[in-house]
């Protein structure tokens, strides 16, 4: 049984306007997205702005309650569990948030931050919470020192790390990583990316990383989702990416990340136009306005498919 | 907890500005002494209304001609000719003592021998003219001074100390000491702000706070609320809700104009602290919060709220300055304080007085409360400066 | 490198800014040069001067709080522009020198049409009429391919998406244009493959109008796409520069070696490899080392590495400030004195 199964998922966010500020339309962020996650296994969402891939993250964490669908963990229906019922959950399923800015209370010491979340779910006895807030520390390779700081004498870096740890003091098993290292310069990068492999293992964690850059996905997961305009148009194993993607949107994003060689640059393959609008997504295939290869038959909706074992696939033509 | 503060890089920050330094020390001078007025009596109302002096003299800084010598001269002789006429001579003697702070130093009977000598020099000098361009008069006019001094005790070390600062600013149009007046009034504005902002930001914080955490209806009502009172001009509602109390018991004290303030400055902190917990509600450390597990209202007391507190604080400095502007212009149009001395009063008082070209009064309250409001302003500018963390460097 | 071909002159140029904890020199002796037509990227993490750099050509750092050390030179069309009066820098920017900046969200006003400015650009900067300034509008808005572009010049900001405000960006740089176009990280903002277009454009421009472009960016990707040579920048010091193959093939600092390094690949081998990364962190500006401002993170160091700071090399086909440069065939012995 997979630790986590999301059954039709969907988020749409109302917008409000007018006079008597009325609902006015729906963003529709998640679009009725199913999938599953293996315990242990690390799996990657990718896409661009806007669609979808950090609501779904949120949803799945109740941070964003579901407009309608199904989110299983462990064998449990979370979807609608009171604040109560939700506690033991909330230890369970944690989140590394993007920006290492806003993520950490800027009024609080890392002591304090920590604390209170290991307090609140009794991890460990009240004597032994300054050992562990530092053994925990040590284990994103911080210093004890950083305990009685606030989170402004740290660098983008370590913030990150600060946020990791928060995560991890709870003992979580699964961990939703929302572009964790996306606000990163690159050094920084890898640093984070190497620290999050090195606690995967450590902790036994099942991971779900989001992120926007495909290269970062492939070095980092075990399989990927890749999403369009609320949809996942693609599922593929992280090995199987560059040889084996089917979808036209996966392969220009293939294409579009710029080379690492200039030596044989070559002009990029470039996908034109722009992400339509989620206020009034086109009714057929979400990615119909910029693909290359449409047809009558993508004015509608491709079901995502089974192409092969590992392999599904939302396309029409493939 | 308090060492962590100030060695916080706000308050380094705050440290640096000299300029700020200095309004702190100034704003420093102002709220001790409202305190000590306030706690510790140092002045009373009593003190304020005591006559200390001749009507309406100038304060320190001018020569004083032969021709105000005489005048002063005159004035207390006339005033002891009529207490000679009084019946118990005695008693009214001793009753100018409790009065004046002036005391007397002799008894009926050497009074009466002394006024009597001092009339005589006195009416000498009446019949001349023009005493200001007659120098060999001079002699004549000391001695009288002379003699109208021995009616006094000699006040001396802090007890003419008192004497000089007590005049020092001059005279009202009762005799009243402007400089005693205008201190007590810094304890009026002192109180007037503290009370009023202090109210004001917490019910604007808790309103503010609550209406963008809870949204729903509670929002709707605290921008009904603060809608519906910042369309009715400031001053206008100000005049109207101390009206609402003529009549009332309380209307001699300090009431009506602490809640016709407090009812409109709230919407002020209401509107910032809704427009940040807004913001910061949807910040992800909020969502961090969340993901542990706390319920919302534990998000809101330790999560958002200490947060706003930079702005609260500058709220409260905005807030305490235009209270102490508000209670002037209100007592300046009769509508404030009621009983006892305060700058608005004074200003107002002095309006015959500035006629006629006499401008202690109308100086020094206002200077006071010029003082205290810029040096409140710069203080609250740089306060702003160190704590708003988007001007942080 | 004092042919004629060269249009903009950077050197020693030092930037400095007033802080509440003292001065810091945010850009240290930084000299460079480019050629007309050519493409220079200038690469680096955050903090670490590149923008400044931009910032300090164009003369847009508020005066308040920042200021040029004397030596500073940025010799541009026989001017030095470090210490130009006010008004000649009015003549240059936008006109000679245009920029583009990383945010088209708030780089564009909102509350006027995308043609009303390029109209001002071209209004400030041309003698062109009324009529001519609207057919050059319509023909920049054209050259950098955005569809439609009669009804488009009427739209507002907000009706436009990231990659097309990006595009207006570039067209009110180049309406006028420029001799040199700086552009400070002009896709870092925008998806992959919106960055894909915008880089395949500015290619296209460049190749067509000749006109030489200062690329910012951390995206070493980015450079490789579009640069032409490299100055690689480490805690306000130029650290390297050099054609951009000759750098990505031959690297000669430690720090452009595992900046290379620690950029993700792909490909089934690479799958679930722990990157190779640059431990540490850059130094603070207020606290820099004597020596050589890598020396913390660098595993060449040794006991010259923190006594001296080393200079840059003058080999103008790959210059480094290194004692130790890697694939160096002079091996470890700089030249002195710059």
């Amino acid at each position: 049984m997979p630790l986590l199964q999301v059954t039709d998922l969907v988020k749409h966010f109302p917008v409000r306007g007018g006079v008597l500020n009325r609902v006015i339309a729906n963003v529709h962020a998640v679009n009725g997205v199913s999938f599953s996650v293996a315990r242990g296994e690390t799996l990657g969402i990718v896409g661009e702005s806007g669609c979808g891939k950090s609501t779904l993250g949120k949803a799945i964490l109740r941070l964003h309650d579901a407009t309608s669908g199904k989110i299983a963990y462990d064998g449990t229906d979370i979807t609608s569990l009171k604040h109560r019922d939700m506690i033991p959950f909330r230890r369970r399923l944690q989140i590394i948030f993007q920006d290492p800015y806003s993520s950490l209370n800027p009024r609080m010491t890392v002591k304090a931050m920590l604390r209170e979340a290991i307090r609140f779910h009794e991890i460990v006895p009240n004597t032994e919470l300054d050992t562990y807030i530092k053994s925990m520390l040590a284990k994103v390779g911080l210093p004890d020192d950083a305990m009685n700081k606030f989170p402004h004498e740290f660098s983008g870096g370590q913030r990150q790390r600060l946020g990791i740890a928060r995560a991890l003091a709870l003992k979580p098993e699964f961990i939703v990583a929302d572009e964790p290292v996306s606000a990163l310069d690159v050094s920084i990068q890898a640093q984070v990316l190497n620290l999050l492999m090195d606690l995967k293992d450590e902790f036994g964690l099942t991971l779900i990383f989001i992120s926007h850059d495909l290269k970062v996905i492939e070095h980092f997961c075990d399989r990927v989702l890749v999403m369009y305009l609320g949809h996942i148009v693609e599922e593929i194993r992280c090995e199987d990416l560059l040889d084996e993607a089917r979808h036209p949107y996966t392969q220009a994003l293939l294409g579009a990340n710029p080379i690492n060689d200039p030596a044989d640059r070559r002009p990029l393959a470039v996908l034109e136009g722009d992400v339509p609008s989620p206020f009034d997504p086109p009714s057929g295939c979400p990615f119909v306005s910029r693909c290359s290869i449409a047809v009558e038959k993508c004015q509608t909706m491709p079901p995502l498919e089974q192409h092969s074992d590992s392999h599904r696939l939302a396309c029409w033509e493939r | 907890m308090i060492r962590r503060f100030m060695k916080s890089r706000e308050v380094r920050k705050l440290l640096r500005n000299r300029l700020a330094l200095v309004s702190l020390a100034i704003s420093g001078l102002y709220l001790t002494v409202g305190l000590a007025v306030l706690l510790f009596g140092l002045i009373t109302l009593d003190d304020t209304e005591v006559r200390v002096g001749m009507d309406s003299t100038p304060g320190f800084g001018r020569e004083v001609k032969p021709e105000e010598r005489f005048e002063t001269c005159d004035w207390y002789l006339t005033r002891f000719e009529r207490l000679l006429k009084r019946k118990d001579v005695d008693s009214a003697i001793a009753e100018w003592d409790t009065v004046a702070y002036r005391k007397l130093a002799i008894d009926a009977d050497q009074l009466e021998e002394r006024v009597d000598e001092a009339i005589e020099i006195y009416e000498e000098l009446e019949e001349e003219e023009d005493l200001d361009e007659r120098p060999e008069l001079e002699s004549r006019l000391a001695e009288l001074e002379t003699i109208m001094a021995s009616f006094f005790v000699t006040p001396s070390g802090f007890d003419k100390l008192l004497y000089d600062a007590r005049l020092c600013l001059g005279t009202d149009r009762q005799g009243r000491s402007i400089l005693v007046r205008g201190l007590y009034s810094i304890k009026v504005a002192v109180q007037i702000g503290l009370i009023v902002s202090l109210i004001a930001v917490t019910l604007g914080s808790l309103l503010g706070c609550a209406a963008a955490f809870f949204g729903g209806w509670v929002d709707h009502l605290v921008i009904f609320l603060y809608s519906t009172l910042s369309s009715i001009p400031n001053l206008v509602l100000l005049t109207m809700l101390a009206f609402a109390f003529t009549g009332s018991s309380v209307e001699e004290t300090l009431i009506p104009v602490y809640v016709a303030f407090c009812a409109t400055f709230w919407i002020g902190p209401c509107r910032v602290i809704r427009g940040e917990t807004l913001k910061l509600k949807e910040l992800e450390y909020v969502q961090a919060a969340t993901a542990v597990g706390f319920g919302r209202l534990r998000i809101m007391v330790k999560h958002i709220i200490p947060t706003t507190a930079h702005l609260m604080f500058v709220n409260f400095s905005l807030l305490f300055v235009g209270a102490i502007k508000g209670e002037v212009i209100l007592s300046f149009l009769g509508l404030g304080v009621k009983k006892g001395p305060s700058w608005g009063i004074m200003i107002s008082a002095s309006r015959p007085e500035v006629l006629n070209g006499f401008f202690w009064q109308i100086g020094t309250a206002t200077v006071l409360m010029f003082g205290l409001v810029l040096s409140f302003n710069i203080l609250t500018d740089a306060l702003q400066d160190a704590f708003d963390p988007k001007h942080a460097g | 490198m004092n042919d004629t071909n060269t249009i903009l002159r950077v050197n020693h140029l030092s930037t400095c800014f007033k802080t509440d904890r003292g001065v810091v020199t945010a850009v240290d002796d930084v000299s460079f040069e480019v050629e007309r037509g050519e493409t220079l990227g200038i690469v680096g993490e955050s903090g670490c001067g590149k923008t400044v750099t931009s910032k300090s050509i164009m003369r847009l750092l508020p005066e308040q709080i920042s200021f040029l050390k004397p030596e500073s030179e940025v010799l541009f069309g026989g001017v030095n522009l470090a210490f130009a009066p006010e008004k000649h820098m009015r003549t240059v920017r936008g006109n000679k020198i245009a920029m583009i900046f990383q945010e088209p969200m708030t780089s564009l006003n909102p509350v006027f049409t995308v043609g009303w400015q390029i109209d001002e650009a071209l209004k400030y900067h041309t003698t062109l009429d009324r009529g001519g300034r609207n057919k050059r509008a319509i023909e920049m808005l054209e050259l950098v391919e955005i569809p439609n572009p009669v009804e488009r010049i009427d739209e507002y900001p907000h009706q436009l998406s990231g990659g097309m405000r990006q595009r207006v960006m570039i067209a009110i740089a180049l309406c006028c244009e420029p001799d040199v176009l700086i552009a400070d990280e002009p896709t870092t903002a925008l998806d992959v493959t919106i960055q894909a277009q915008i880089l395949r454009l500015m290619n296209d421009l460049k190749d067509r109008l000749g006109t030489a472009i200062i690329l910012i960016t951390h995206d070493l990707g980015v450079v490789a796409q579009v640069c032409d040579r490299v100055m690689v920048m480490y805690a306000g010091r130029a650290i390297e520069e050099a054609e951009v193959v000759e750098l990505f093939h031959r690297p000669q600092h430690p720090y452009t070696k595992a900046l290379l390094e620690s950029i993700p690949k792909s490909g089934r081998r690479e799958h679930g490899r722990r990157l190779p990364t640059i431990d540490g962190m850059v130094p603070s500006l207020f606290d820099l080392p004597v020596g050589c401002r890598f020396q913390d993170r660098c595993g060449f160091r040794d006991q010259l590495c923190i006594d001296q700071e080393p200079v840059l090399t003058t080999d103008p086909e790959h210059r480094v400030r290194c004692h130790h440069p890697l694939n160096s065939p002079a091996s470890s012995d700089p030249v002195d004195g710059v």
